[in-house]
This record gives structure tokens, sequence and C-alpha cells, in this order.
């Protein structure tokens, strides 16, 4: 069943066109992969789908319904959240006050509304930062910075989830236990779209790839297809290696 | 050269041990205080510590002891100074004011003297122009709302704008207010505008209660406010505006919604005002300096906390009027400027925060060095 689709969605600015009349779905318990090699539109599409970016053309529907004009606000309320890939927490804010407000309702007169201590406990303990609730983000590691991200995403209780370069910046390590932790998301009934421009890790997670390039779709398929389609491997490295 | 630099370390090492030897004596100072109002701190703490903050006993006593000292300040003061503290409680919700919306937005507004103008002028213009007999039951209410009105006049337009944009906007309607006095001067009594408000009272004490008790319910109503999630948001949004539209909050809303709980109030100073001198005209209540004026107290305080800019007020008034009161008005706003730098570039957080700050501190058991 078929939760958000992308319908022929265009994105130009000024001359450039960043997106291409791309038209892709994604059904309900997926984890989809969105690559491409850099430049190639993957987070231009994410930046669409919240609202960050009007689209020129095209529509996007999210459980049927058309959320192309929502603001981005709207599009959270809907069920959708996205991880961005640079991190933006409140450097004022500990780790658990950053979830709180992600957990508020958006209402000006609600006081006292917004998760309880132990429901902020269990979002941060989803992403593994449970003894870090304390914690200012600027005291914390990169990968936990990164946790905290995702942690904030989880607390607006998203049906899908959009993750914009997860893994950038990790270890080996740190990159199989977030691996896992998406695993977990996935058996909890969180549908995802993971953009990233290194295919190896991804391909393993995945259940099906959509690759952009410059754009365009070039094609989309399970992992095996994608790995060893010569037109996928011409876009990234001009044809020899897959990375 | 060397023994320049010699001299210089050895006086800057003569300097920390004073203030180490001065910090160690505050700190043994404020352990053996603060225990005596632990007690009566816990309880405010477990009636009240969810809707307001904690504090320990050094805190609780800074506060409920200004407050005390308020309430009976015409007990205890002086003729004069009781007269400066009337104007600071007017300025004092000026401030809190000003903050709840710039303060904690981050969207610095350099027209709010617009919104008390507007709130003065609406009651003077309705006993002017309507009906001298009106009862204040009518113009107080009518200029409130006029008030906010004109608040969301200006926010409404310019909360999509960010960056220096809003604060030219808000900076620009204040001009444009001033110079709209005069040309309806037949309405608004132009340059000298109109003397015929009543004023609360001509008993000075019980005028300074009048003054006195709407500032402490504005200071205890824009403090519940502050420290609920409406505040959390607030903050969020001058830290990282876009932060708070992925959490599924509707940042837009909330900005205008801190202009309504800062229109509210300046409404209601600016009837304090208007009464207060029974009169009212451009230059006393509506020109820009006034609106400067606001933002130094709540720098001075500590912006964003809403008590801060209470105390910032306070201070403020009690230097130009009491203080400094000798002085020449010229070297007098010099002096007053000057500290409103040195706090700017000293100590940004503000005065009372770092009062704050350091009463948590000194009120913490057995940390010695």
């Amino acid at each position: 069943m078929t939760l958000l689709e992308i319908d022929s969605v265009t994105k130009k600015f000024g001359g450039l066109v960043a997106v291409d009349d791309v038209s892709f779905t994604v059904d309900r318990g997926e984890i989809v992969g969105l690559i491409g090699p850099n430049g190639s539109g993957k987070s231009t599409m994410f930046n669409c789908i919240m609202s960050e970016y009007d689209v020129t053309g095209g529509t996007i529907r999210f459980g049927g319904e058309d959320i192309t004009d929502y603001r981005t606000h709207q599009v959270v309320n809907n069920g959708l959240s996205r991880v961005s890939q640079e991190s933006n927490p409140i450097d004022a804010l500990p780790v658990g006050g950053n979830i709180k407000l992600f957990t508020l309702p958006n209402s000006v007169v609600s006081l006292r509304g917004g998760a309880s201590e132990e429901e902020i406990y269990q979002y941060a303990a989803r992403v593994g930062l449970e003894s870090e609730l304390q914690e200012l983000p600027d005291e914390l590691p990169h990968a936990d910075v990164r946790r905290l991200e995702v942690a904030k995403a989880l607390a607006t209780e998203p049906e899908l989830l959009l993750l914009d370069e997860p893994f950038a910046g990790m270890n080996q390590q740190e990159i199989r236990e977030l691996a896992a932790t998406f695993e977990e998301f996935r058996e909890d009934g969180i549908t995802m779209v993971i953009v990233d421009h290194n295919m190896g890790g991804l391909m393993d997670l995945v259940d099906r790839a959509v690759v952009l390039d410059n754009g365009d779709k070039l094609m989309e398929g399970p992992p095996k297809e994608v790995t060893t389609d010569e037109r996928v491997r011409k876009a990234y490295l001009g044809g020899t290696e897959v990375p | 050269m060397s023994s320049e630099t010699d001299r210089s370390t050895g006086s800057t090492r003569v300097l920390g041990d004073t203030w180490r030897s001065v910090d160690d004596g505050l700190r043994s100072v404020g352990n053996r205080i603060n225990p005596v109002f632990q007690p009566l701190a816990d309880g405010y703490n477990r009636l009240f510590g969810a809707y307001f903050g904690e504090m320990n006993g050094l805190q609780f006593l800074l506060i409920f002891g200004s407050l005390l000292g308020l309430l009976t300040a015409p007990f205890w003061g002086t003729f004069s100074l009781i007269q400066t503290m009337t104007i600071a409680c007017i300025w004092a919700v000026f401030a809190m004011s000003w903050d709840i919306q710039s303060g904690y937005t981050g969207y610095i507004s350099f027209g709010h003297s617009v919104l008390s103008g507007v709130a003065a002028y609406a009651t003077a213009m309705l006993v002017y122009n309507v009906d001298p007999e009106m009862s204040m039951a009518i113009t107080i209410p009518l200029s409130i709302l006029a008030a906010l009105a004109v608040g969301m006049l200006i926010a409404l337009p310019t909360l999509r704008l960010s960056g220096p944009y809003f604060s030219l906007i808000t900076f620009v309607a204040v001009l444009i207010f001033y110079r709209m006095i005069r040309p309806f001067s037949e309405y608004t009594g132009g340059e000298t505008g109109i003397q015929t408000v009543s004023v609360f009272t001509y008993d000075p004490l019980v005028r300074y209660y009048y003054m006195l008790i709407p500032m402490l319910v504005v200071a205890v109503a824009l403090t519940f406010v502050a420290r609920s999630n409406i505040g959390l948001v607030l903050m969020a949004i001058r830290e990282n505006e876009s932060a708070v539209n992925a959490a599924g909050l509707d940042a837009t809303k909330f900005k205008l919604w801190s202009f309504v709980l800062s229109s509210i109030p300046m409404g209601i100073g600016g009837v304090l005002l208007v009464h207060y001198y029974g009169s009212v005209d451009p230059t006393t209540f509506v020109v820009v300096d006034n609106s400067i004026e606001m933002i130094a107290m709540a720098v001075l305080g500590g912006m964003s906390s809403i008590l801060g800019p209470l105390g910032g007020a306070f201070l403020f008034v009690m230097l130009e009027d009491f203080l400094l009161e000798g002085l020449p008005a010229s070297a007098r706003w010099t002096i007053l400027w000057t500290i409103i730098l040195l706090v700017l570039v000293f100590a940004r957080d503000g005065l009372f925060r770092k009062l704050w700050h350091a009463l948590e501190r000194y009120g913490r058991r057995g940390e010695t060095r």
C-alpha cells in the first residue's frame, strides 16, 4: 500500500533544474534508498517533500492526501519527519529539552503539554542516548549529536522518516549500530527513505533503491539490480566501480 | 618592557588573589544564610516550582525580600524614592512586555513605544474628543485593545521577515506614529498634547500602589508564561527557527502570539502612564528614545528572563531619577548609557542573571577550592 507518492515533481532554481519530473512511490513498511552522486537532487527532493522549498511542478501525496502546498509544520503533523544532513540542536537546551520541544503540541494556549520525562527517556533510549539526557548538545561527540537528531524526529511520532545522510561522519562501528537502530524502527512500523551518496552499507539495509542523477530519475529497483546496473556505474565514477 | 610585563602580571595576580578571597568570603556567607531560607524555598518549590522554576534559599531571599521591600516602601522610603519607584513600576511593565516578545524570540523590536503610546493616546483622545466624563471602566479596556490592534497591525505583515527588516519596520512605525500626531492635532492636541486626563489619585503613596500592583500582576503572569511551553517555543525560535517548524510547531503563529502577549501589557503600561501624568504628549509618550530605553532596561537586567528586565527597569530609573539626580541631564544620560555599554560588552547576559547564578553558586554546599 502506497504511503508516499512523488508524482512528476520538478524543482527549478532560476534556470537550474535541480529535480526534473521525478516520480516514485514508497510503500508502507518499506525502507527505500534515495541514492545518487553529490548534486543529483536528493536533498532538494527531501526539501520539497518537507515544504522547505515550494515545488515548481508536480504533486506530493502522503497517505492519499495532497501535501504539496502544506507548510513544514503541517507536513510534520501529518506524520512525516526528516533528519537533516546538518545537525541543528538548540545549544541552550539539554538533550532532554531538545527532544521535548519536538513533542510539544502546536498550540499557543497549551502551557504544560508535551511528552513526560518517561516518554522523553523512551525516545532517547531508542537511539541509545538515555544516559545523556542532561548533557548539552555541544558537549556530545558527533555520533551522539546525530543520534539526537534521530531522536527528535522520532519524537514527532512519524509514520515516515526521511533520513538525509544519517551515516555521514560516523565510523564503521557507529554506522553498524545506527543501521541496527533503523532495523528496529522498521519492526516498530516506521517507513523510511534514506538518502546517501555512498551506496556501500546502505544496500544491505534498503528494500529498494531509487537512483537520481543530475535531477533525473535514472532507475529504481532492488539493491542487487541497482548495484550491477551499467547506467548507475556510469553515473558514479564514470563507469568502473560502484563505491 | 619586561619589567612592565612583570608588573602587569603581578597586579593581575594580586587582583586574582583578592577576587579569590572575596569569592571565598561570599561563599562562606552564602553557605551560612542559604540553610536558613532553604526550608521556605523548599516549600515554595513544592507549591510553585513546576510553574515558575525552583530556587535555593538565597534566591528565595532575593525574590521575596525584594517583594517585601516593594510592598512596604511607603513605610520606610523617602518621598522622592517613592516617586522614583512609582515611575520605575511603569517602566518595568514596558521592559517585561518588550522581553516576552523581543527578548525571547530574538525578533528585536525598536518600536515598542508605539504600543504604549497608542494606549495612552486612546485613553486621552476618548476623553478629549468623545466624552470628558467617560469612565475608566470603558477607556482602559478600549485603550488596551487599541494597543493590541496596533500590535497586530505591525506583527502580521512583518513577522515573516527575518534579519534586520523586522527591527527596521518596528523602528519606522514609531517615527510614523510620532509624525502623525501633529497633522491630526485637532484630535490629538498636537505638540502640547492633551491635558484633561484624570489621574488615579493625588495621594502619592496610594498612587504608588496603583502602579505597583498591576506591575506585579504583569510580572507574575509573564513569568508564568515564560516558564511554560510557550516560553520554550519562543526561545527555540530565537535559537533556531527552522528546528521549530521541523518540530511540527507553527513558528509564525507563535511569533504572532508573542506580540499578543507583549501588546496587552504594553497597553496596560500605557494606560498607567497616562493616568500617572494626567496628560499625554508626543515627547513623553511616543518618541523612539522610549523604545530604546525599554531595550536598555531589558539588557541591563538580562534579556529573556522577565524578572531580569524588571530589575533592569528599577536600576535604570533609580540611576536616572534618584542616584544621579544632582547631575545635569547630559552628564546623567552619558553615565547611564556608558553603563549600558559596559553591560553589553562585559555582562551580555545581564546583571540580574549574573546575580541569580551567583546566588545559586554561593548557596551550594561544600564547594571549596
